[in-house]
């Protein structure tokens, strides 16, 4: 706490917000900043504020550019445009327009799994991993990466399980079911032998949850993934191709 | 002293100055030169195609100007970008220039951004938002028609599947904006995405100084403890 420069704490916590989005003015905010120099609470507080009103940003709607913005862009930085036929897979991001909610989460899930390899996992913060760029991209990226789609008893895609045998090893999964009830379920991965080892849980909301672990077991053995309830009912299954 | 933050636009609120703007200048690159690999190596090794790859990863093949990355970095992110400087202008003309100009910016600095202090997303937004505030301050007119705020607080608090689907972290803070009361929504709104005073939401709003700083204050601290909540359960 601090009463420095003639603004208290609880003064300060009365302009906090109109600092924090940009919006003070004159004396008040010249007395704001000079308390902020001198209370690492308030600097704190307001710091909180601050990324609440970025995020508020992120609540707005989209909206689609005028024709030919992405082009001026590219114009406008002296990057010279991939030709068409470079980079095919690039058209479909159009699709973006309308995500199919499976398939957009599929996609932040390999998003997130290559992240991982692409960032040398530094951690098991799992949902933070795509913030963390410490690692480099070079010498773990080349590491195989094996990928397995899980499905339920109906042969409907319920998620997506990847494998990374590259050091260390990690396994990660993500899960979207057609059942949208909140519940927690068990990974287990399969072994060449047959054996089945319960690698952990992790809660489902709304039918949808990603989870990793760490050097699950030896990546040569495994043949497969399951996911099954807590009374071990087999939600779904994936199998790895062999190498 | 507080501890250093980036010199780039998003990272400036909170009481430091905003970067002055080069406007119309032929961009010259000053940040941190590239010292990583090549990205498009990398990607080529791992078989990716670009538009599957992190935004961050996207975000460094743009700093390092490959093209390909460069185009999937403009074309995932152009929508929220061109979507948060419509919102604050009106005008789609000068909306795309600074959506231009956002994309500029985040060449220039990709760099510097720091992945820890938030996504490339809120990063984007946060630096349209600034140059589309720096723009709209220096209009004379007034920065929003409060009959448009309802419209405009209701895609914010709508929770469609392609919201849940799109930006998972922020279902908390649309839930706790759609809870506040009008008032102090609108006041958030004006301040946080129009950049208006308190002394000018009391205005508009034809209410006391002081109501439309509570206003402000209260529904901001709202939001915060909701963000937080949502900020752990992610961690």
């Amino acid at each position: 706490m601090s009463e420095q420069n003639g603004m208290s704490c609880g003064e300060f916590g009365s302009v906090a917000a109109e600092l924090a989005l940009g919006v003070l003015t004159g004396r008040e905010r010249a007395q704001a900043v000079a308390h902020l120099d001198e209370c690492d609470t308030c600097r704190e507080h307001v710091r909180q504020l601050s990324l609440t009103g970025e995020e508020m940003l992120g609540l707005l709607p989209s909206r689609e550019p005028p024709e030919g913005f992405e082009s001026r862009v590219m114009a406008r930085l002296g990057v010279t445009e991939p030709a068409a036929d470079q980079s095919p897979a690039l058209s479909s991001t159009k699709s973006e327009k309308s995500p199919q909610r499976w398939s957009r989460r599929m996609l932040t899930m390999a998003a997130v799994a290559l992240a991982v390899v692409a960032c040398g996992l530094g951690g098991w913060a799992l949902r933070g991993v795509t913030g963390s760029t410490s690692g480099g991209t070079g010498s773990t990226a080349a590491a195989p990466l094996r990928e397995a789609t899980l499905t339920s008893a109906t042969h409907e895609t319920e998620g997506q399980v990847y494998l990374y045998e590259g050091s260390p090893r990690w396994l990660y999964m993500g899960i979207d079911t057609h059942d949208t009830s909140d519940k927690t379920v068990i990974c287990q991965l399969e072994t060449r032998g047959g054996k089945l080892i319960t690698i952990g849980s992790f809660q489902l909301e709304g039918g949808y949850g990603a989870w990793g672990s760490p050097d699950p077991v030896a990546a040569t053995d495994v043949t497969g993934a399951r996911i099954t309830a807590e009374d071990g009912t087999v939600l779904a299954t994936a199998s790895f191709t062999s190498h | 002293m507080a501890a250093p933050e980036l010199s780039i636009g998003p990272r400036t609120r909170g009481g430091q100055a905003r970067e002055t703007r080069a406007r119309d200048k032929k961009p010259e690159k000053t940040a941190i030169p590239w010292t990583g690999s090549p990205v498009s190596d990398s990607v080529q090794r791992m078989g990716i195609p670009a538009d599957r790859l992190p935004d961050e990863t996207l975000l460094a093949g743009l700093g390092a100007g490959d093209p390909e990355l460069s185009l999937a970095f403009v074309r995932r992110f152009q929508r929220v970008v061109f979507g948060v400087a419509v919102t604050v202008l009106g005008d789609p003309t000068t909306a795309e220039d600074v959506a231009q100009q956002t994309f500029e910016r985040a060449w220039r600095h990709a760099q510097v951004y720091d992945t820890r202090r938030g996504s490339v997303r809120a990063w984007l937004s946060t630096i349209a938002h600034n140059l589309a505030v720096d723009v709209l301050r220096a209009r004379t007119s007034a920065p929003v028609d409060p009959q448009d705020l309802p419209a405009l607080l209701t895609a914010m608090t709508d929770t469609p599947e392609r919201f849940a689907v799109a930006h998972d972290s922020a279902a908390g803070l649309r839930r706790a904006l759609g809870a506040l009361p009008a008032g102090q929504a609108r006041a958030v709104a004006m301040a946080g995405i129009y950049g208006m005073t308190a002394r000018q939401i009391a205005e508009a709003e034809g209410i006391p100084l002081g109501t439309a700083k509570t206003r402000i204050r209260d529904g901001m601290e709202k939001l915060r403890t909701a963000y937080l909540r949502e900020d752990v359960g992610d961690e």
